[in-house]
């Protein structure tokens, strides 16, 4: 068993949690409101040392006066609790937001689209190894169909009932394949926690 | 004014990002580069805001004692305390900082999510039916998957690994493929209206 | 109550109990299984073979919270000794606030293993040289995009506060030209936004080392090309240990290897537990069918 009070402390939170499995109980509270604060704490800490000193206060320090625009936007964030000039937090977000969309259209295409697209046509060259091509086959009808399932501008019948219907077969065969990774998944955290109780707490396995 | 300033500033940010994208000379790329700086900023600064909310809501908590609110106090004190450590003390790897980091915060926050394993079995015990075609498939697909990535699943037959394989890289990367192709047209389509200005609701507010 | 209600009826006590037992015996009743490597995970491991050594730098973006650490930690070391085996540099950052801890715990745990087996100056990783962490930064496509044009730019100082001008391998590596692949080690969508946006403007390589639950939605990049390899959870951070174990890169496996035997015997349970829910739900079916 250890005898390092840090480890002691992380096993009693750990099973505060795991008492939640029982049923909700004030243990649980407390370990759930105390990880929310520390994160919290955590999350304040790391945006000073790591952002708002290094990209914005030191460079204005150094005479780059252009930062003084990041910083005004930046303190516009905070007119949403002053509601007569709250309207102002409008400014900040579009820009924010405006950025961000104008930057993805580009980016979805080339990468998202393009690419994919790219990847899902069937040329001659696909069957220089029969086996590739026959799933280079399949892969482009699953593909067709799935965006047609969620076609809605059209009622789904005749052939676009039954592509949409195939459609769902590969969706459903796809979140079949994700159950199977997400149990793996969620069983790999709780492999992680009891570790941790059996070796470097309790010291009973390496 | 109060919506239009807004919108002409997303829209001509929105436009000369698109611009820029496609412009590799070095004005283009500097003034790319300088928005950059500023967006870190600017996300930096969104963390407040989010921390302000955090303390108003709680703060109401214990100020009304609504339903469990001596919580609430642990919240604003951890928080609290964890700030002041970090700032006074540093963020040094053998800090008391990050003492609490691996020692409070992780085994909260792994633990926390290892109780989802739980919830999960029990709720695929309940829930997972094979009460249609569909609901069938899935499940005959998941069995495959999770056997065949198993090491054992090489001795209930050889090709079985092979097998989940094959399901990966065909029908469930055509299912991902037409779902991703489905989101980034849906994106895209969202990203131009909110550039245009038809998508308003990030404004919020009547005025 | 009839059985085939019964059995649909267990207590969830009972299966969170089982759960739990199911979990810890394999820690002590030790069976060792060899693990088939999936393509994907070979394909990473074959691309970091393919760097030169002391050339150009892999960057790994440690992007996973202490949440998400059984799948992917084992994973980050087994990379750094693969890396450091071969006399690659190594460039670390993290986009996700709760990573640095975990990210600068998985160097120094591996630096301190190759150091202590180490038999002269040149053997021993020295930091600046052979690796460097820069830290954590916000604005994560803003700093990823702005590292195509200077890394010293988005991180003037790296995470220990030493000057990023200073270390003689950030001298050496300015941008995206001198990286010869990024591997992102990330508990949610930020391989991703590294494919979209660095990758459609510069070419960078991208690699994953992915929780599961993320894995089956890159397969599609990874048959394109545009995701150069891929560890999915904590499968491909047990390949990924084998891989390095039998080239000679490591002396043990790690953690990731131990936890694959209870995750056979979990998914066998609630394999078994789903196919109770159907018998039980399918008999009660066939009872209300018979009755009506």
């Amino acid at each position: 068993m250890s005898s390092d009070p840090w480890i002691w402390i992380g096993a009693i939170l750990t099973l505060m949690i795991f008492s939640f499995l029982y049923r909700d109980n004030p243990f649980y509270k407390f370990g759930e409101h105390l990880f929310v604060g520390i994160a919290n704490g955590y999350y304040i800490v790391y945006y000073w040392h790591n952002a708002l000193k290094p990209n914005l206060f030191e460079p204005l320090s150094a005479g780059q006066f252009v930062y003084v625009v990041p910083l005004l936007l930046g303190l516009m964030y905070f007119t949403r609790f002053i509601p007569r000039i709250s309207w102002l937090v409008r400014i900040p977000i579009g820009f924010t937001i405006g950025w961000g969309a104008g930057l993805s259209i580009p980016a979805l295409f080339q990468a998202d689209v393009l690419r994919q697209l790219e990847g899902t046509v069937v040329t001659p060259a696909t069957f220089s190894d029969l086996a590739s091509g026959i799933w280079a086959v399949i892969i482009l009808i699953g593909v067709v169909c799935t965006l047609v399932y969620f076609f809605f501008s059209r009622e789904q019948k005749g052939l676009l009932g039954s592509a949409s219907r195939l459609g769902i077969i590969f969706i459903m065969i796809g979140f079949g394949a994700s159950f199977g990774y997400t149990v793996m998944a969620r069983v790999s955290l709780l492999i992680g926690r009891i570790q941790f109780l059996l070796g470097p707490w309790l010291g009973l396995i390496d | 004014m109060k919506r239009k300033l807004p919108l002409a500033i997303c829209f001509f940010m929105g436009i000369s990002m698109m611009i820029q994208f496609f412009i590799p000379h070095p004005t283009s790329l500097n003034f790319g580069s300088m928005i950059y700086k500023w967006i870190i900023v600017l996300m930096a600064f969104a963390l407040v805001l989010a921390i302000g909310n955090l303390i108003r809501h709680h703060g109401f908590k214990i100020q009304k004692g609504k339903e469990d609110w001596p919580y609430s106090i642990v919240t604003l004190t951890s928080m609290v305390a964890m700030a002041i450590i970090g700032l006074a003390w540093g963020i040094d790897p053998d800090s008391l900082y990050q003492s609490i980091y691996l020692n409070i915060m992780a085994p909260l926050g792994g633990t926390m999510f290892a109780l989802l394993a739980y919830y999960m079995a029990s709720a695929a015990y309940r829930a997972f039916r094979a009460r249609s075609l569909e609901a069938t498939l899935l499940l005959i697909s998941a069995f495959v998957v999770m056997i065949g990535f198993m090491p054992f699943g090489q001795y209930i037959h050889p090709r079985f690994p092979a097998f989940a394989e094959w399901i990966m890289k065909v029908p469930n990367m055509a299912s991902q493929r037409g779902i991703l192709l489905g989101v980034a047209f849906g994106s895209i389509a969202t990203a131009l209206k909110i550039i245009l200005g038809i998508e308003r609701s990030w404004l919020g507010g009547k005025e | 109550m009839k059985w085939y209600d019964r059995i649909t009826m267990i207590d969830r006590r009972v299966i969170y109990l089982l759960l739990t037992v199911f979990v810890i015996i394999p820690f002590f009743i030790k069976v060792t299984i060899p693990q088939k490597i999936m393509p994907q995970t070979r394909r990473l491991f074959d691309f970091i073979e393919s760097i030169p050594p002391n050339d150009k730098v892999v960057m790994i973006s440690f992007d996973y919270s202490p949440q998400t650490q059984p799948e992917c930690h084992p994973m980050a070391k087994a990379l750094l000794k693969h890396c450091f085996a071969r006399g690659i540099p190594i460039v670390g950052l993290s986009f996700e606030p709760e990573a640095p801890g975990l990210a600068v715990d998985a160097l120094v745990s591996v630096v301190q293993e190759i150091d202590s087996l180490a038999t002269n100056r040149e053997d021993s990783l020295v930091y600046g040289i052979d690796y460097v962490y820069l830290g954590w930064k916000s604005g994560r496509i803003a700093a990823q995009l702005d590292m195509g044009e200077a890394i010293s730019g988005v991180f003037p100082r790296d995470y220990f506060g030493n000057l990023i001008d200073s270390l003689p391998l950030m001298q050496a590596t300015k941008n995206y030209k001198n990286v010869a692949i990024v591997i992102i080690l990330a508990s949610a969508d930020y391989p991703i936004d590294w494919i979209r946006y660095p990758q459609t403007r510069y070419g960078i390589k991208v690699g994953a080392g992915l929780t599961a639950v993320m894995a089956p939605q890159y397969y599609p990049f990874v048959q394109t090309g545009q995701v150069s390899g891929l560890m999915s959870g904590m499968k491909g951070a047990a390949e990924y240990e084998k891989l390095v174990l039998d080239h000679g890169y490591a002396r043990t496996l790690g953690s990731a290897e131990t936890g694959m035997n209870s995750q056979s015997m979990i998914h066998i349970l609630i394999i078994v537990f789903i196919i109770l829910g159907n018998v039980g739900y399918f008999f009660s079916r066939r009872q209300k069918g018979t009755h009506k």
